[in-house]
């Protein structure tokens, strides 16, 4: 791997993520569509908000609720704004759930904070990134790597062609899907020796609504396989990947491409390629339990 | 929906597995399985494993889609067939058993449905070789074996020292539960119940 290439990848990331912080900042009075931010850093839709948690330490969301509390907190203090106004414009539908908010953030209630001198208007946050009313942010804190003994490999895959059936739906229940899949399969013979259980997440649960996020089941099949009723056919692009295996629950996914798309990549000297992310299966839930399940997660990765 | 049936549950005390020897009773247990010599990881071998799979998971499918009682496929296990210590034993000639333990309900027309299947699918001629059977062990001598498999013969030795002060004579054959994936877990954190059949020392 070219050394020299590392830092420059980690200040291509960290551009493309600022030009996104920057936009964020000017326009946090609007809705701020995780397509549009994607759009901004050059990154898909679905890589963008790992890569974003993984250097931010905090999810798209999180991020734009603090700063929106921390704008908040600047005007109670600076202004005589009452304060359902200053819930409303910090996106709250309630004063109470804005007074629950921020009494968490702040240790206060919105009153309490404004008669309060020297309070600071900053929640703590890694990334150094907070609200400021006149200047935008110029740069950040990228997260280091959490554990410099993270064992990514990058392994190149020949295209793998894939009977799919796609679950759309809250994440927590691709279970069922692979349940009516599995037997599908199962019970035409084409569950062999060892089939491979691949798992592609479209969307981002913290941003798109649970019952919309997109995920396909797959099983490699060979080329002799046709697609019918509701199982369908696709190829998974080969070229270079870069594999992190998770060990534990699946609930616990998102930390772990967290780290390999936000903390590994941006020092890698790679870029990523805009096609899915992979999850490979190595044991099932059904005869496992969740904190031995193993997980190979896979970022598609530009031919060098 | 009714819970998904888990034999290692459903029988738990059978599948007791502490890092000394204990004594479990085995009550009689249907398995797939599918006989075989050679070293394990070889060709035949590995054409075996998948040959097992395909069965166990065919027909736990088959009968699922049909709307009957749903259950776990259980780990692979093996019974190996030596007279005394398999070291000097080159391990192409080693002897063994594969087998998935599998519910009571599932029927010999369950197999021969499943070996159809996959042979219309172009699957190996190994999947003939699956049988359906029931293995009666008795009272075993068991040990949690952790480490790699060519270090069996220490917890061997345990094992046997065990059978002896409780009166006991090992009869085998030599019994393995694979708890974990050798593609996966290293080699010293490969866990692996090894059972073995035990016979009172006077009979």
């Amino acid at each position: 791997m070219n050394v020299s290439a590392k830092p420059a990848t980690l200040r291509f990331y960290k551009e493309r993520l600022l030009c996104v912080l920057v936009h964020i900042q000017q326009h946090l009075d609007e809705p701020l569509a995780l397509d549009d931010l994607a759009r901004l850093a050059c990154l898909a839709p679905h890589h963008f908000h790992h890569v974003f948690t993984g250097m931010l330490g905090e999810s798209l969301g999180s991020h734009v609720r603090r700063l929106r509390l921390e704008r908040a907190a600047c005007q109670l203090k600076l202004t005589k704004t009452p304060v359902v106004q200053v819930a409303f414009e910090a996106a709250y539908q309630t004063h109470e759930a804005f007074s629950r908010a921020f009494r968490k953030a702040f240790g206060l209630s919105p009153v309490q904070f404004r008669g309060r001198n020297g309070v600071s208007a900053r929640i703590q946050t890694r990334s150094g990134v907070h609200y400021r009313r006149q200047k935008p942010p110029g740069s950040f804190r990228a997260a280091q790597l959490e554990d410099k003994t993270m064992k990514v490999t990058v392994k190149n895959l020949q295209p793998i062609r894939v009977a799919f059936m796609r679950h759309i739906g809250p994440y927590n229940q691709v279970g069922k899907i692979w349940d009516r899949f599995t037997m599908l399969l199962g019970k035409e013979g084409l569950l062999g020796s060892a089939p491979q259980f691949i798992g592609i997440s479209l969307d981002d649960p913290a941003v798109t609504p649970p019952d919309k996020t997109r995920y396909d089941a797959c099983v490699a099949v060979d080329a002799k396989f046709r697609a019918s009723g509701e199982i369908g056919v696709q190829v998974i692009p080969g070229g270079d990947y870069a594999v992190l295996t998770h060990f534990g629950p699946y609930e616990k996914l998102g930390q772990s491409y967290a780290r390999l798309l936000g903390q590994w990549l941006p020092r890698s000297g790679r870029r990523l390629r805009a096609t899915p992310c992979l999850e490979l299966y190595f044991n099932s839930p059904e005869n496992t339990d969740p904190e031995d399940l193993v997980t190979d997660i896979h970022a598609p990765l530009e031919t060098k | 929906m009714t819970a998904k049936l888990d034999l290692y549950k459903l029988h738990k005390a059978e599948y007791a597995t502490p890092k000394e020897p204990v004594l479990v009773r085995a009550k009689p247990a249907r398995y797939l399985a599918i006989s075989g010599q050679g070293a394990p990881g070889g060709t035949r071998f590995t054409a075996c494993i998948g040959a097992l799979y395909g069965a166990a998971f065919t027909i736990k499918m088959t009968r699922k889609f049909a709307g009957k009682q749903d259950y776990a496929v259980c780990k692979l296990e093996g019974q190996w067939f030596f007279d005394g210590d398999p070291a000097p034993i080159p391990k192409d000639q080693w002897k063994w058993k594969l087998m998935i333990r599998t519910p009571d309900f599932v029927s010999p027309d369950d197999l021969k449905t499943a070996v159809g299947t996959l042979l219309k699918r172009g699957k190996s001629a190994e999947i003939r070789e699956v049988t359906l059977e029931t293995i009666d062990e008795g009272l075993c001598v068991q040990m949690l074996h952790v480490g790699p498999y060519d270090k069996e013969a220490e917890t061997v030795a345990l094992m046997q020292s065990f059978a002896q002060a409780n009166g006991l004579k090992l009869s085998g054959p030599h019994h393995e539960i694979y708890l974990s994936d050798p593609r996966r877990v290293p080699p010293e954190r490969l866990k692996t119940i090894l059972r073995v059949p035990a016979l009172k020392q006077d009979s």
